[in-house]
């Protein structure tokens, strides 16, 4: 079995369970939400790889050319052309992206050595996912408990800094405050490495089973090589998390204020409940809902953050990898990736919705 | 002062020193983390490490790589696009074919000047120069223990000849089926090669990539194997024992190997990145011990600055040059590109623009190649501003009637400094006050059909890395049959030369077809001579530049000093870089 395979089916399998509670013990109306918003995913995922497919044939450049150069002669971009099916009708090309992406099998790579697009992503996919997940806590964390501490220290020096703080980690670019964390803990400090997934000879004793570094290396039992993917984590994590936690830092501060002035809140503290409990035991859990529904609409944020960290940190991943061969007009690998992040975006934020109705019971579909 | 505020300041400081240290030059570690060591086991083959002198100042510290004196990693940003010989056509991979398997001969490391490899001598050459003979010396294995012969050896090169439209890369259609009529075995130790035209240069090309053994088992007769499963096995000094695509090659010894280039150490990694940055502070940090291909000028300058580390400069082959297509005017006017010719400063393009990390050149053929000759410098002494208002007063062109010139350059393919040194040369040409230039950049992929094709663009930069190491190879893509978007010949079916647009290119063309057969060294070089003075005089292009290649390693790391080149690791200008040259001490 493929790791992609494996990941799909980590993923999948509590997914499904989740929706399967959620049919058996949610309301009538949840259930025809989530069948209607499965409905109208479906030609949303097709409409976006339709406008790649066509956006990609539009733009100028050919993935034949821009590999040969100018060693090509006019028979050989011929031959290769043929060879790929890029002088096919685009309607015949079209219908066969179409059902390759269908059959999820995405078709084999223009460029390079031309292997299976989900051969590709079997490596990639996990080692964006690997980064990405403990890159979310580290926002959320940093967010929710930054946003909460802000919020009770209002208009003192700490709620200042932290609101500065938010804007500033914002607004910086990923790749100059990746560099910068390379260059100070990296290079000056020399205590983390600053790039690859792990070390280059603890990894070649890794044993690969999923493609998730950490989860393989916890699975074999090998500890040296566990912490050092660890190690390698750290300062990509930091980069997309820090960045990624100015926003949750903001929304939750809000949310958290506008609910310290509910009367429910002054009732508490009318009853003697301490500060401390009122703010992240009352006030935060009901402003965490809006933080929720933003969990869902960062995702597409997360992922386009992650193809800048990628490529600062040489991170393997899906979106080093869409850089690449964007540059490389390499049109079957940019299709797939898009459609399989269009996807990603789709489900979670499906999912979120689903979690924002078990959270809040209140809310009626 | 309250916790907020030594909370507030102690971040303020954090950021400080962060922005402080990205500011400064930054230094080696002085903390590595653990690394565990390799559980290969060392080959009987493996040799002590050689000690050559230190030349750069020790590092303080330890880093991760540098702590493991059996491994050194080595970082590029070059990907691997084919591990088939029949196929691989790109410097790296051929980089990766010559460590894991040999060829009948190759070139001495750090020189262009050919050896034996497989085979026990240079080969027998017929009288009419069709057929090339070689016998295989005894013991050869691939790293697996099969012995290689010469009917096996015979049968995988075929491929080259049979595979045809199966290999993406399609190396065959250019270094094999133009030249090359059949390959026999007639016992197991000869290997015959009959040619279909006679040519100089068999044995360069013999050299490459293409013409390495590989394995039957690995690489079937029909089928292209572009990067098949670890371990690969050649008859080289290594064979590829895991590869995790994009991201690390592990290389092992191979127990078998009986050949020149024995191992140094036991493991070889090859680190793939995506972003040359990263990898000029790896090579800082320690992470990898080489960093190899490929780091901007800005990079290396910065990257000489640090204590520890070595840069090395490797005189290759690469070029840039100017493409001027000989049948769109105003370049169909001999006088407007003599002008061109005349007006360009190539010493201000390598010192404003490359601080000084590229050289002049003078002529297609790079220095340090058979009967390269400055024929540009010779006739044009460039910059003459005087001598180019001439050619173009003799063509009615002045100030108030200038001539108009439109150019193309690719933004990024070539580094961004692409776009500073077209605008220099705009500058230069303009200075003549005579011509008018119009630059334009272009996205690679439409920018390549549009010059080479011949029929859009008049004029535009591109680089070229040469195939084989001989000087045919750096005039006889820009003469022959359209030229690479020249069009000094017209294309014509079924001729390799096309047809000369006038006496001058009808006379380079003839030299350079008599050149090619030359076996005679002195004369071979006489008759480059004479064409480069003739490809001078029609300006078929305007060469500006060579690149040299730069590698960067640790001081812990030393080339082979019985071979040339130790400082540059041993690399000459063929570029290959053998992984059996290095050695690493603690």
């Amino acid at each position: 079995m493929s790791p992609i395979a494996i990941i799909a089916l980590i993923i999948g399998i509590p997914s499904l369970l989740l929706l399967a509670y959620v049919f058996a013990r949610g309301s009538t109306g949840l259930r025809r939400y989530i069948l209607t918003r499965i409905a109208l995913t479906l030609p949303m995922i097709f409409i976006l790889a339709t406008m790649v497919f066509f956006i990609l044939r539009i733009l100028p450049g050919d993935p034949v050319t821009s590999a040969l150069g100018p060693k090509g002669t006019p028979e050989m971009i011929q031959h290769i052309r043929a060879t790929l099916g890029l002088n096919d009708p685009l309607i015949v090309q079209y219908g066969r992206f179409l059902w390759n992406m269908v059959t999820l099998r995405f078709g084999n790579s223009l460029v390079g050595g031309h292997r299976p697009i989900i051969d590709e992503m079997s490596e990639r996919f996990p080692a964006t996912l690997e980064l990405i997940i403990p890159a979310s806590i580290l926002a959320l964390l940093i967010g929710v408990y930054g946003g909460a501490l802000a919020a009770s220290k209002r208009k003192k020096t700490l709620d200042y800094s932290l609101r500065v703080y938010s804007v500033v980690i914002y607004s910086l670019p990923i790749f100059w405050f990746g560099l910068l964390l390379q260059l100070f803990f990296g290079v000056r400090l020399g205590w983390l490495p600053i790039s690859g997934r792990i070390d280059a000879i603890i990894g070649t004793q890794l044993k690969t089973v999923t493609n998730i570094y950490s989860l393989d290396a916890l699975l074999s039992g090998n500890w040296p090589a566990f912490f050092s993917v660890l190690e390698h984590l750290v300062l990509p994590t930091i980069t997309l998390g820090l960045i990624l936690s100015g926003v949750f830092l903001r929304m939750t501060r809000i949310n958290v204020i506008e609910t310290m002035q509910a009367d429910f809140i002054g009732a508490a503290r009318a009853r003697g409940i301490r500060e401390r409990i009122l703010i992240y035991g009352h006030a935060l859990k009901n402003a965490m809902i809006p933080v929720i529904t933003l969990i869902g609409l960062q995702v597409a944020i997360l992922l386009a953050g992650a193809v800048l960290t990628e490529t600062v940190f040489s991170w393997p991943g899906m979106g080093s990898y869409l850089v690449e061969r964007i540059s490389a007009r390499d049109y079957t690998a940019v299709q797939s990736v898009i459609t399989v992040f269009a996807i990603l975006v789709a489900l979670i934020s499906l999912a979120v919705d689903v979690i924002y109705s078990l959270v809040d019971p209140r809310v009626r579909y | 002062m309250n916790r907020q505020r030594l909370f507030v300041a102690a971040a303020l400081l954090v950021v400080a020193s962060m922005i402080l240290s990205a500011c400064g030059t930054a230094a080696t570690p002085t903390v590595a983390p653990a690394t565990q060591p390799p559980a290969t086991a060392a080959p009987a083959t493996v040799a002590p490490a050689t000690a050559a002198p230190a030349t750069v100042a020790p590092v303080a510290t330890t880093p991760p790589a540098a702590s493991n004196p059996d491994t050194i990693i080595i970082g590029t940003t070059d990907k691997l696009a084919s591990l088939d010989a029949a196929d691989a056509y790109a410097t790296h991979d051929w980089e990766i074919l010559r460590n894991i398997s040999d060829g009948l001969v190759y070139m001495k490391p750090g020189t262009t000047d050919l050896a034996p490899d497989l085979a026990t001598d240079m080969g027998k050459i017929s009288p009419d120069g069709l057929t090339y003979t070689y016998t295989l010396r005894d013991g050869i294995k691939f790293g697996d223990g099969t012995p290689l012969t010469a009917t096996i050896y015979a049968a995988q090169l075929n491929r080259l000849l049979t595979i045809g439209p199966k290999c993406p890369n399609d190396v065959a259609d250019t270094l094999a089926v133009p030249y090359v009529k059949s390959i026999t075995a007639p016992d197991d130790k000869t290997i015959v090669f009959q040619l279909t035209t006679p040519i100089a240069f068999f044995p360069q090309i013999l050299a490459g990539g293409p013409y390495v053994a590989t394995d039957p088992k690995t690489f079937k007769a029909d089928a292209c194997n572009l990067f098949p499963t670890a371990p690969v096995y050649g008859v080289g000094a290594w064979y590829i024992s895991q590869y995790n695509a994009d991201e690390q090659m592990v290389l092992l010894p191979n127990p078998y190997y009986t050949g020149p280039l024995k191992p140094q150490v036991k493991q070889i990694i090859v680190r793939f990145y995506s972003d040359p940055n990263t990898m000029a502070l790896a090579v800082q940090s320690g992470e990898v011990d080489v960093a190899w291909r490929i780091l901007s000028p800005d990079q290396l300058t910065s990257l000489k600055k640090v204590s520890g580390l070595t840069v090395g400069a490797i005189n290759g082959g690469s070029i840039r040059y100017l493409v001027l297509n000989h049948t769109i005017k105003p370049y169909d006017d001999p006088n407007v590109v003599k002008a061109i010719a005349s007006a360009v400063d190539r010493n201000a393009i390598a010192d404003t623009v490359y601080a000084g990390q590229v050289t002049p050149l003078y002529s297609m053929i790079p220095p340090g190649f058979l009967g390269a000759d400055e024929s540009f410098d010779t006739m044009y002494s460039a910059p003459n501003v005087d001598q180019a208002k001439k050619y173009l007063e003799a063509s009615g062109y002045s100030a108030t009637n200038p001539v108009k010139l439109e150019m193309w350059y690719p933004p990024e393919h070539y580094g961004a400094s692409t776009a500073a040194w077209m605008q220099l040369i705009k500058t230069q040409l303009e200075a003549t006050g005579e011509i008018q230039v119009t630059l334009t950049s272009q996205e690679w992929s439409t920018y390549v059909p549009a010059l080479t094709g011949g029929k859009s663009y008049g004029a535009g930069v591109l680089g070229w890395f040469f195939d084989y190491p001989d000087p045919s190879n750096y005039l006889d893509p820009f003469v022959f049959n359209r030229g690479e978007g020249t069009n000094v010949t017209i294309p014509a079916t079924g001729s390799l030369t096309g047809t000369p647009i006038n006496d001058k290119a009808k006379q380079l063309v003839a030299l350079l077809n008599q050149a090619d057969i030359e076996t005679d060294l002195t004369k071979r070089a006489d008759l480059y001579k004479q064409a480069q003075n003739l490809y001078a005089d029609l300006v078929v292009t305007v060469p500006l530049f060579f690149n040299a290649e730069h590698i960067v390693y640790r001081s812990n790391i030393k080339g082979d000093a019985n071979n040339a080149q130790p400082e540059n690791l041993n690399i000459g200008p063929d570029i290959l870089f053998f992984y059996s040259e290095l050695s690493k001490s603690k």
